[in-house]
């Protein structure tokens, strides 16, 4: 039942995910168009490239949505509201996480063309950018909660939100979330103007319904692991807990939606430099602040 | 379905029986998404909406189903269109524009004409057809010379042994290797260690698909990539060329689709797959290139264009790959215009054109800037006439001048939001160069504020100096240099200083249309029946144009054009040398070159 639920939530708020990207880009607010959408993908030929890794092709978007599934497994959306409340929960989903590169990277490989390639070993090159600040930023989170379980980390944030308590570790986490979601303006293994689409250039029908899904899916994962972490999960005033957790989840999707509207994509050579020279020391200082918080502060 | 005979897509699929069919197909239609060739600059400089009519606009082929044609095209696009138009997933349609669809394609399942009103009613009644027809009971094949090739078998170690059959080396026995005909052995160290790799490759997927395709023999044995070497055919594909030879998997047999294969790719990509297991990267690397940072990689040689998102259509760009830098890199425009042979000089006499048809001729060759054209080809035909300055006139002419010039402007700014994902960019820019298209004086000051407003906001969009400052910086010693380009060279010569030169001229141009006249096309006045020749030099959005002319009895005899693109082309190979990709394109992309006005 719970696993219903949560999946319901998850499916649910990629959908209107969808449909807000929808009003977005085109102005028109259509709450049906996934559905066309969808059912068109269906009616359009799935073509194969002409001499794929068949395995890695195939499996690259159903692996994308998997891995979105299961990051979702561990994140609380309301107190008894959560498919597996791990006592390694705050490790699994990095974990989980990790598979996004593996997926990208099939993606990349699997059509044998130069533009999904060039994307697939970018991603691999924004992960070196990227990664150390979802593990830091989520360190912090477990010191002050003294756990890893989510739930608990949600439950040290009853008085005061992650994201006044830790505000820098809110800002690297939310960064790192987009560029591990490749969504603009860290689109790079994408990239339309530069790589024609890149991972996602080869794949039509069926198998882009699966990937444009996925893609969502891992979006609204990330968000809602942002209001875990962050955002205070579940806690706000009179509608019932899973409600606010649904909110905030949608409310830092769009929101990471709407960044990459108004920024130009970042460079690849920036994004790493400026993760690697700003970020970590960054990430460092804001465990020490923390640190220091929970020793000095009662 | 529908019984209607008159409905017919030709891109239409292989009908199944399904109830949710109908169910489909009404979802398709109320879905589609077009790839606008040679690009949506194009389309948003004849003064098209393409969103506005219901269509998303896609940037690849594989993403949508109407292949919407906008304007003529020159006949070298002719094999680019075709193969986009087989990448394209079934059902399809092709949607022409102001033109006769091109020989390489099935026709035009939907015709308009160059006005939104046309367009809008266009895509009305291409949404029909979809909803009613987009699966057939047989759909038609599609097929294109270029989407053939000719397979030849060859010896990895003699190259003098090249049969028609697969089979062994007369001489040491080992496997033939297929290659498509036409196609040299490759010569250099690289090459050779890709045509190894592919060999295992192939064997590999010979095997798999065989079982996929029974019916359809000998395919598989053109899945060679090693296309090192450019032959005639495969000028002008697109950005997803790369790709090739595609197969439709057993469960998506539509019609004959899988005797398609759309080659052309020049990349050697796919070298990797399943290769070399055995060996150590040290052996399949000793006879590499180095890269710049003493990597020995593989090199491969990608198309980008004629179509591609992030380049103006027509332009096609084939750079050298290492990895996610460029080696090399070369530009050639396959919509230029040609002024040798039939057109220019040394014409036969038949050839010679009436002064007015001349000025429409000239004005539609450049669809980016034709009221620069047209301003230039009257100036020069009524110096040739010897006629003086036109002081009447001057004022609505230049104001004209001015007017695209800015609207050029916005199109180059909404293509750098298209490169840059910059979405807000694109669709701001892309609003106002449409407003500012067919302004009057009024409406251009109404506008003015917005136009300013759009130079405050990107001051403050973050990313975006970091993201311009140092590309494309231009050789001191490039004096070929002309319109903004040249300008922002003092400036700091780069993108950024080319991004801020711009904006200050769509100011500028403002300016000067206040103290002008009403913008007015420019139209040629009466110059009788006389003889003489005439020179005449316009500042185009993109730089100095120079058209020289002789009349003979208000005939156009012959004529030389000289145009910035020309030159600026040109500039691409030292921009692109030793960039990362992005900033590559990025460069090529702030020299603002409209394809069309490169003359050959």
């Amino acid at each position: 039942m719970t696993i219903a639920i949560v999946l319901l939530a998850l499916f649910g708020s990629a959908w209107l995910l969808a449909v807000i990207e929808g009003w977005i880009t085109t102005g028109r607010l259509s709450p049906a168009a996934p559905l066309y959408s969808g059912l068109a993908h269906l009616g359009r030929e799935s073509i194969l490239p002409r001499s794929p890794d068949r395995v890695f092709f195939e499996a690259a978007p159903v692996l994308l949505l998997v891995v979105a599934v299961l990051g979702m497994a561990v994140l609380p959306l309301a107190p008894d509201l959560v498919i597996a409340d791990l006592g390694t929960g705050g490790l699994f989903i990095n974990a989980a996480l990790a598979y996004v590169l593996v997926a990208v990277i099939m993606a990349g490989w699997g059509p044998d063309g130069a533009y999904a390639m060039i994307g697939g070993w970018r991603f691999l090159g924004q992960l070196i950018a990227y990664s150390m600040l979802i593990v830091m930023p989520i360190t912090a989170v477990a010191m002050r909660a003294e756990s890893l379980v989510n739930t608990a980390i949600v439950g040290s944030q009853e008085s005061l939100w992650n994201i006044v308590y830790q505000p820098l570790g809110f800002v690297l986490f939310f960064i790192a979330a987009m560029a591990l979601a490749f969504r603009a303006p860290f689109d790079l293994p994408t990239a339309e103007g530069e790589l024609g689409g890149g991972v996602d250039a080869e794949y039509t029908g069926v198998r882009l319904a699966v990937l444009r899904l996925a893609r969502l899916t891992l979006v609204v994962t990330l968000a809602s692991a942002t209001t875990v972490f962050y955002l205070g999960g579940w806690y706000g005033p009179l509608l019932p807990p899973w409600a606010w957790s649904l909110i905030k989840t949608l409310a830092v999707a769009v929101s990471m939606l709407l960044a990459g509207r108004y920024l130009p994509r970042i460079r690849e050579a920036d994004l790493m430099r400026w993760c690697w020279v700003l970020g970590i020391p960054l990430a460092l200082v804001n465990i020490i602040i923390v640190g220091l918080l929970i020793l000095v502060v009662p | 379905m529908s019984s209607d005979p008159a409905i017919n897509v030709t891109g239409a699929r292989q009908k199944r029986s399904s109830v949710l069919q109908g169910l489909v197909s009404r979802a398709l239609a109320r879905n589609l998404s077009c790839l606008i060739v040679p690009g949506p600059e194009v389309a948003l400089a004849h003064g098209l909406d393409v969103s506005a009519t219901g269509l998303r606009i896609s940037t690849t082929p594989r993403d949508a189903s109407v292949l919407l044609i906008i304007g003529e095209l020159p006949e070298k696009m002719g094999d680019a269109v075709a193969v986009l138009y087989a990448q394209m997933p079934r059902p399809r349609a092709v949607l022409m524009v102001g033109a006769e669809a091109p020989s390489t394609l099935p026709g035009a399942d939907i015709s308009s004409g160059l006005s939104q009103e046309e367009l809008t009613e266009a895509v009305g009644r291409l949404e029909h057809a979809l909803a009613e027809g987009a699966f057939a009971d047989s759909p038609e094949d599609f097929d294109a010379d270029v989407l053939h090739a000719s397979i030849e078998y060859v010896c990895p170690m003699h190259p003098e042994v090249v049969e028609d059959e697969p089979g062994s080396c007369p001489k040491c026995g080992m496997d033939l290797v297929a290659r498509e005909a036409g196609e040299s052995t490759p010569e250099d160290g690289h090459d050779h260690e890709h045509h190894h790799d592919h060999e295992h490759h192939h064997h590999h997927d010979h095997e798999e698909h065989e079982h996929e395709h029974e019916h359809c023999h000998d395919h598989e044995d053109q899945n060679q990539h090693d296309h090192g070497h450019d032959h005639e055919h495969h000028h002008g594909h697109e950005h997803h060329d790369h790709h090739d030879h595609e197969h439709h998997s057993e469960h998506e047999h539509s019609g004959h689709d899988h005797s398609e294969r759309d080659h052309g790719g020049h990349d050697h990509e796919g070298h990797g797959h399943g290769a070399s297991g055995f060996m150590s990267m040290i052996e399949v690397t000793k006879d590499l290139p180095r890269s710049a940072d003493g990597l020995q990689m593989d090199w491969l040689e990608v198309p980008f264009g004629p179509v591609f998102p992030g380049l103006p259509g027509g332009l096609k760009l084939t750079l050298t790959l290492d990895g996610d830098g460029v080696t090399e890199g070369q530009a050639t425009s396959l919509v230029g215009m040609t002024t040798d042979g039939a057109e220019g000089e040394g014409s036969e006499e038949s050839k010679e054109m009436d002064a007015g048809t001349f000025i429409e001729h000239l004005s539609s060759a450049m669809p980016m800037a034709p009221v620069s054209y047209r301003l230039l080809a009257c100036l020069a035909i009524e110096k040739a006439a010897g006629l003086e300055d036109d002081s009447e006139n001057a004022g609505t002419r230049n104001g004209a001048l001015e007017r695209e010039r800015i609207a050029s402007h916005l199109g180059w700014l909404a293509q750098v939001g298209r490169q840059l994902g910059f979405a807000w960019l694109t669709q701001r820019a892309s609003t106002l160069q449409l407003q500012v298209r067919d302004a009057d004086r009024n409406r251009l000051g109404e506008l003015e504020p917005a136009l300013r407003a759009l130079g405050t906001r990107l001051e403050r969009t973050p990313l975006l100096k970091s993201r311009l400052k140092g590309i494309g910086i231009l050789p001191i010693d490039s004096s070929d240099l002309r319109g903004p380009v040249a300008r922002a060279a003092d400036e700091g010569g780069d993108a950024w200083a080319r991004l801020w030169q711009r904006l200050a001229e769509i100011s500028a141009s403002l300016e000067l249309i206040r103290s002008s006249g009403e913008p007015e096309l420019p139209s040629l006045r009466d110059i009788g029946d006389v003889s003489g020749t005439g020179e005449a030099t316009v500042d185009t959005p993109r730089g100095e144009a120079r058209l020289s002319l002789k009349l003979e009895r208000g005939k156009v005899k012959s004529y030389e054009l000289d145009t910035a693109c020309s030159h600026h082309i040109d500039l691409v190979p030292k921009l692109v040398e030793g960039r990362e990709l992005g900033d590559a394109l990025l460069a090529v992309g702030s020299l603002d070159l409209s394809p069309w006005e490169v003359i050959s």
